[in-house]
C-alpha cells in the first residue's frame, strides 16, 4: 500500500484507462478496507474529504497549496507544531441547494484535515498564507540554519 | 428524476465522434447538476483556475467549459508532496430541449464556476390557483 492520494478525476485517453481504472478501483477498495473508515462517531468516512495538496521546497522556503475551491476563507485553519503544519477546516454545502432536484451530486462537502511534517525547521514568525481562486497558498520561510549553504573547499 | 436535460458526458465515452484532446493535458473537475422550479444549474470546481481563463461555449446541445491553468510552481522547485499538477480543465454537458439559451449566465467564486440555465417559459414551475 502506497500513500498517494486516489484521484478520481485524472483520465487516460486511450483503451489502457480502462485496465488501469480497474487496478486502481481494486487497490482502493483494499487501500480503504485496511485503513478502517469508521469516524470518531462510529459512521463510516464519507463525512470526510481530503483536498489535494502540492507541497514544494525552495531553497529558501517552502509553499504549500491547497485545493479548496468552494471553501470560505473563514472556514479555513492553518496550524504550525514543531515541523508539523495541519491544515483543517470544513466545506459547507450552500443552503439555498440543499433541497433542490439533483441530477449530479459529485463536488464533497464537509470537514477535512491534512498534516504534513516538513522536513527542515521554518520560521514560525513569517508564514502567509492566501486564498485565492480555490486554492490556498502557504508561504514558510526556512529558517537560518536549513538554507542550504556554499562551502569552498580547499584543494591542497 | 425529472427530465434529464442536463445529461452529463464524461470525456471518453464519446472518444469517436469527438475531436479527441491530447492525453493527460486535463482533467475533468467534478460537478453538481440541479434544477429548481426556473433554471438548470451546474456547479463546476476549478480550483486555480483564472476567471479570464475560462471559456463557456454552448453549441446546439453541448455545454462545454475549459479553464487553461497558470504555471503553478516556479521553477527548480522541489516537489515533496504532488497531487495536483494539472494543466486544465476541460468538461462538456449534454443539453436537451427547453433551455433558454440566450440567458444563460454564470459566475466564478472560490473556484467553482456555477452556470445557470434558465428553462423555457412553457417548462417553468407554475403556482396553480384552485378558482
Amino acid at each position: 500500500m502506497s500513500l498517494i492520494r486516489w484521484n478520481p478525476t485524472r483520465e487516460l485517453t486511450s483503451w489502457a484507462s480502462d485496465l488501469w481504472n480497474m487496478q486502481r478501483e481494486i487497490n482502493r477498495v483494499f487501500d480503504n478496507f485496511f485503513r478502517g473508515g469508521v469516524q470518531d462517531d462510529g459512521s463510516l468516512g464519507l463525512s470526510y474529504w481530503m483536498p489535494a495538496v502540492d507541497i514544494a521546497e525552495h531553497d529558501n522556503e517552502f509553499v504549500v497549496k491547497v485545493e479548496l475551491p468552494g471553501v470560505s476563507k473563514d472556514d479555513v485553519k492553518v496550524t504550525l507544531e514543531s515541523n508539523i503544519l495541519t491544515i483543517r477546516g470544513e466545506k459547507k454545502q450552500d443552503r439555498e441547494t440543499k433541497n433542490e432536484n439533483y441530477h449530479r451530486l459529485e463536488r464533497t462537502y464537509g470537514s477535512f484535515q491534512r498534516s504534513f511534517t516538513l522536513p527542515s525547521s521554518v520560521r514560525s514568525d513569517k508564514i502567509e498564507a492566501v486564498y485565492k481562486d480555490g486554492i490556498l497558498t502557504i508561504t514558510l520561510p526556512k529558517a537560518e540554519e536549513a538554507k542550504p549553504k556554499l562551502i569552498d573547499v580547499k584543494v591542497k | 428524476m425529472g427530465n434529464n436535460n442536463v445529461a452529463l458526458t464524461r470525456r471518453g465515452t464519446n472518444a469517436l465522434t469527438r475531436k479527441v484532446e491530447p492525453v493527460n493535458s486535463y482533467v475533468t473537475p467534478v460537478a453538481d447538476v440541479y434544477e429548481t422550479g426556473e433554471a438548470y444549474v451546474v456547479k463546476l470546481d476549478l480550483p486555480g483556475a483564472d476567471q479570464d481563463a475560462i471559456t463557456i461555449s454552448v453549441d446546439q446541445n453541448t455545454l462545454t467549459v475549459r479553464a487553461a491553468l497558470p504555471t503553478f510552481h516556479r521553477e527548480h522547485a522541489w516537489m515533496i508532496v504532488h497531487e495536483i499538477g494539472r494543466k486544465s480543465y476541460f468538461r462538456e454537458f449534454r443539453l436537451g430541449e427547453g433551455i433558454d439559451r440566450d440567458k444563460i449566465r454564470a459566475e466564478f467564486v472560490n473556484g467553482v464556476l456555477t452556470v445557470t440555465l434558465p428553462k423555457v417559459e412553457s417548462l417553468r414551475a407554475k403556482e396553480i390557483r384552485i378558482q
